[in-house]
């Protein structure tokens, strides 16, 4: 057991990534209707965001704090901006737009920062925890109180106040919930901010243990997707639950023998594994 | 859609209501007069393809210099690929994100019949188009049961785990073994046609198999299969009461699209003479998706558009000391405008430039006739 403990830890890191980005997928897909594909590059942005601050030797507070708002602003400009031109179309053409605005975040990060890869290195890098032979960095430990936080917040959110009373509405029934009166734009706004804020925690952290590099991270976020889809872009304990057990499997799969080089397409598997189990939706007239 | 709404119409000279027939049977008639005239035109603009890339075919390597000559010939190999995306997105409505890895996995087959063998190439492009079917239509499969997002995830999906399978094992170059990689020694070239060695020569031979895929897909269109199609995007329950096997129409689709994408590997592979592992990431499957939507799917141009934007772009900004990432900005904002403002892209616009050029013309020369008379 103790041999699988580094990898199990690891993996534990990584897992959170990818339950943060799941949820902040599902939470958007659920209130508006529309998966966001840009969720990388927003976290890239705000990534290099923060990579600036820190590189003009401010607080690493304020580089967090920076990259957050970005990531945040940009989405909620695409939400308020072009997003509801696309309302009245169905939920696939609203999704692939998001694309459009995935490549125009890519070509202007990679063009103005440059495409050489850099790695954020964050000033709670230098000290960690000690786990038996494990050591855990103090920025895995921020990530990973972070993840459970703002998964613990969302939960909050959506099932006690009046704004997660509405986005459970909108979920529900969009229409409906307009017809009687909801503020659909109000709602829109808020899953927008809510989303790129989850993004640009997960770009940081991603940044942090992969590598700063923006076409990289901006795919980096397709695991994820195998998360929210094994959440049926629905249900946010399966998410974050499917998350972490995806990035632990991932890890884990370093130590099957003559897996190593595959083992990141462990994502893709579990996503296609699930497939037969999914419901038959396409009956639809 | 306005256009053939009005067709419907019948026309000024028929409102007089003591002429008229018996209006069954003018509907009729002037049904059939709208599919003959539609007929007419599906025929004028299949010829106007053939004649426009047999001229492309001639005129281009007597213009280019030997950069230009590689990059076109890689755009038009990857439009053949893209021809076969936009019919499931023109068609029948489905998102598919691993066109690009089929296009590799064809690639894969050809280089390694190629190496193995010594096939002619031929018969290495027919391989490589019929493997990709395949694995097509098993990619189809879940269509069958998930619509929409869904299916642009699963593809998605699959498109990853290729892009791990292959930038692991690399392509094959004329080493030894299954996976056919060579250690220590020089890397091979994947052979060429007999008929078209040369730079220019390919490039008229790959004009040729471009336009024999866009004949096959148009004949496609207008058969039985492409009704059965138009009847699918209806609606699975108009399609099932109009007697249309769903299970065979789509993977039938979805097959068709998979030759398309292996063709084009093979025709990448020999125009290259061996692909990179890296090059094939899922992220040039979503860039595959987004540019055939931003060059148009519903004519024949579009596909021809997407591939120049995909490789001959990139070049001619290189050319001009551009940055390459400037394009992804130009990309994604074109993207974004055709899925707003124009669902036909850019071959969309091209043709109504062109009809509205034509109509002005035409409505000045009536003038001109109108002022001597």
């Amino acid at each position: 057991m103790s041999d699988y403990l580094p990898f199990l830890i690891s993996g534990l890191g990584l897992g959170a990534v990818y339950a943060l980005s799941g949820v902040g997928l599902v939470v958007l897909y659920r209130s508006s209707g529309v998966l966001n594909f840009a969720f990388g590059a927003l976290g890239a942005i705000g990534a290099y965001v923060a990579w600036s601050v820190l590189d003009a030797e401010l607080p690493q507070a304020l580089a967090w704090a920076v990259a957050l708002a970005t990531s945040m602003g940009l989405s909620l400009a695409y939400g308020r901006l072009l997003a509801p031109r696309l309302a009245h179309r169905d939920p696939t053409i609203r999704s692939i737009a998001t694309l459009g605005f995935a490549l125009i975040l890519m070509g202007f990060t990679e063009w103005f920062w440059g495409e050489q890869p850099r790695r954020l290195v964050l000033p709670t890098d230098a000290d960690g925890l000690e786990l038996g032979e494990v050591r855990l960095t103090y920025t895995r430990v921020l990530g990973l109180a972070l993840a459970l936080g703002m998964m613990a917040g969302i939960g909050l959110l959506l099932s006690k106040t009046r704004t997660g009373l509405k986005m459970r509405a909108l979920a529900n029934d969009r229409d409906l919930s307009a017809l009687l009166g909801l503020r659909v734009l109000q709602v829109d706004t808020v899953a927008w901010v809510l989303s790129g804020a989850f993004a640009g925690v997960c770009g940081l952290l991603l940044a942090n243990i992969v590598r700063l590099q923006a076409t990289l991270l901006t795919f980096l976020v397709i695991p994820a997707f195998a998360a929210a889809m094994l959440g049926r872009l629905n249900s946010l304990p399966i998410t974050v639950a499917a998350g972490i057990g995806i990035g632990v499997l991932e890890a884990l799969a370093i130590t099957l023998p003559g897996f190593a080089p595959f083992r990141t397409s462990v994502p893709f598997l579990v996503a296609l594994a699930a497939l037969p189990f999914f419901r038959n939706d396409a009956r639809k007239a | 859609m306005n256009a053939r709404a009005h067709s419907f119409l019948p026309p000024n000279c028929m409102n007089d209501a003591s002429l008229l027939p018996p209006a069954k049977a003018q509907a009729r008639l002037q049904l059939q007069r709208d599919l003959r005239a539609a007929a007419q035109r599906a025929r004028h603009s299949w010829l106007l393809m053939l004649a426009g890339l047999g001229l492309i075919a001639i005129a281009v390597p007597l213009l280019a210099n030997a950069f230009w000559m590689k990059s076109l010939i890689s755009s038009l190999a990857l439009s053949v690929a893209v021809a076969g995306l936009a019919l499931l997105y023109g068609q029948l409505g489905l998102v598919s994100l691993c066109q690009h890895a089929l296009l590799g996995a064809g690639g894969w087959v050809a280089l390694r019949l190629s190496h193995g063998f010594g096939l002619p190439f031929e018969l290495c492009l027919l391989a490589a188009g019929l493997c990709s079917c395949g694995i097509g239509m098993v990619a189809g499969l879940p269509a069958l049961r998930l619509k929409g997002l869904y299916l642009a995830l699963v593809t998605l999906m699959m498109a990853g785990a290729f892009q791990v399978l292959v930038s692991a094992t690399g392509f094959p170059d004329g080493g030894d073994g299954w996976l056919g990689r060579v250690v220590g020694s020089e890397r091979l070239m994947m052979a060429r046609p007999a008929l078209a060695l040369s730079d220019e020569a390919y490039f008229r031979y790959v004009a040729f198999c471009l336009a024999a895929v866009l004949s096959l897909i148009e004949w496609h269109r207008r058969s039985r299969a492409g009704r059965s199609w138009a009847l699918i995007r209806r609606g699975e329950a108009a399609a099932t009461a109009a007697g249309v096997n769903i299970l065979f129409y789509q993977t039938w689709a979805f097959g068709l699209a998979g030759f398309c994408a292996g063709v084009s590997g093979a025709l990448l592979a020999g125009g290259v003479g061996q692909l990179d592992g890296r090059a094939f990431g899922a992220a040039e499957s979503v860039m595959m998706l987004a540019l055939t939507v931003v060059g148009g799917v519903y004519h024949w141009l579009g596909p021809i558009i997407s591939g120049l934007l995909m490789r001959a772009v990139p070049s001619l900004l290189s050319d001009f000391n551009v940055n390459g990432f400037l394009a992804d900005i130009f990309f994604g904002a074109a993207l974004l405008h055709a899925l707003i403002t124009a669902p036909q892209g850019i071959a969309g616009q091209l043709m109504g430039a062109l009809k509205a050029l034509r109509q002005r013309l035409q409505a000045l020369h009536e003038t001109r006739e109108a002022r001597q008379a």
